[in-house]
């Protein structure tokens, strides 16, 4: 009886050290790039916040840039970094470069101003517009590149506007808001963050002209389509 | 029997050390220039032999070191810590003509692919070796 039950145990002895030496195979295994599952998954961090920036760029090189950026990993970054005008996540503003424009006065006068276009302007080779609309500052700019260089293969000016940028900006007033809700020479870029992960999927910046497409949006997917 | 003993000792031994050895998985560093007289760096080797490595570094070298990267460390913990949350996700990824850049996390490794006509650069490093490498350089790091 004895002799059987330290054959046994010896056994399983055996048993568990085999099973122990060829772990680190199982390890060197999933070491290995596995092309199957390389598209990226979705993992329970697509409930978070991303912040994508895409660059398509339609030039010979055909460039295109994609980044997604989980809102929470930035956040918790950005105080980490100092370095130059940096530090904890706040941009110190030099007044020297602000031309004497109080910039934290005209966020307070458009954050009480009610709805409306602040700034147009419409020239033969560029429309701007400024608005403020259900709580989202908006800036649209439209160069209708009018200049030498923008002139099509035939030295004509394109009036069906291939050649024209467009640029849309669309910020929630929360995220200026809290933007400026630091000091008085600073910007608060991780409160602006944080504020801007409560808003829902949206677009902020879009730039097109006849050469790149850039986007920069956010939603809750963890990547782009 | 008392062979069978002393086998089945090592053999438990070696098992035991090989799977402390490659609980990390591997580091794997591949730098290929090509130029004259470019470059040719192959490095797998598994990832926790790093950090333990690092405890053989002359304690002069490792503060010399942490020193250096003083600046860059908690910058490094933070973002660790942080892409240690998205085990699979691609981060960043820049393709033209020539060339294919792609920074993501691949199974709890970073992995950073370069592909440009003069060079290749592969690296894949378990996030938990990087987090080990920042821990022991920012505990030795001299006392201010």
């Amino acid at each position: 009886m004895v002799s059987h039950t330290r054959k046994f145990i010896a056994k399983a002895i055996l048993a568990t050290a085999t099973a122990l030496l060829l772990s680190p195979l199982g390890v060197l295994a999933q070491s290995a790039p596995d092309k199957s599952s390389s598209a990226t998954e979705n993992s329970a961090a697509s409930k978070d916040r991303w912040l994508h920036v895409r660059v398509i760029s339609s030039d010979a090189n055909g460039e295109t840039v994609r980044i997604n950026l989980p809102l929470e990993l930035a956040e918790k970054v950005l105080p980490a970094v100092n370095h130059d005008r940096l530090h904890d996540g706040k941009v110190r503003i030099d007044n020297a470069h602000m031309n004497d424009v109080d910039l934290r006065t005209i966020v307070d006068a458009i954050r009480t101003t009610k709805d409306g276009e602040f700034v147009t302007v419409q020239k033969d080779d560029c429309d701007v517009r400024v608005a403020k609309e259900n709580n989202h500052l908006i800036v649209h700019v439209v160069d209708k590149c009018l200049h030498e260089n923008c002139k099509n293969e035939k030295g004509e000016h394109d009036k069906a506007g291939a050649r024209k940028s467009q640029v849309e900006i669309k910020v929630p007033m929360k995220v200026i808001d809290a933007l400026f809700s630091a000091g008085k020479d600073e910007l608060d870029l991780v409160a602006a963050l944080r504020a801007l992960s409560t808003q829902g999927d949206t677009e902020l910046v879009s730039v097109k002209d006849h050469e790149n497409t850039v986007r920069v949006w956010l939603d809750s997917k963890n990547v782009t389509e | 029997m008392l062979l069978a003993k002393a086998a089945l000792g090592i053999g438990g031994s070696l098992a035991l050390a090989g799977a402390y050895t490659f609980h990390q998985g591997l580091l794997r560093v591949d730098v290929d220039e090509y130029c004259a007289r470019g470059a040719h760096v192959h490095v797998w080797l598994p990832a926790a032999v790093v950090p333990m490595a690092m405890h053989l570094v002359p304690e002069s070298k490792m503060r010399c070191a942490s020193e250096k990267a003083r600046v860059a460390l908690p910058l490094v913990h933070a973002i660790v810590k942080e892409l240690e949350k998205y085990p699979n996700t691609d981060f960043i990824e820049v393709l033209d003509h020539e060339k294919h850049i792609h920074v993501r996390t691949h199974a709890d490794k970073l992995q950073i692919d370069v592909q440009a006509p003069d060079q290749t650069v592969h690296v894949l490093c378990p996030l938990s070796t990087i987090e080990d490498v920042t821990s022991q350089l920012e505990e030795r790091a001299p006392r201010a």
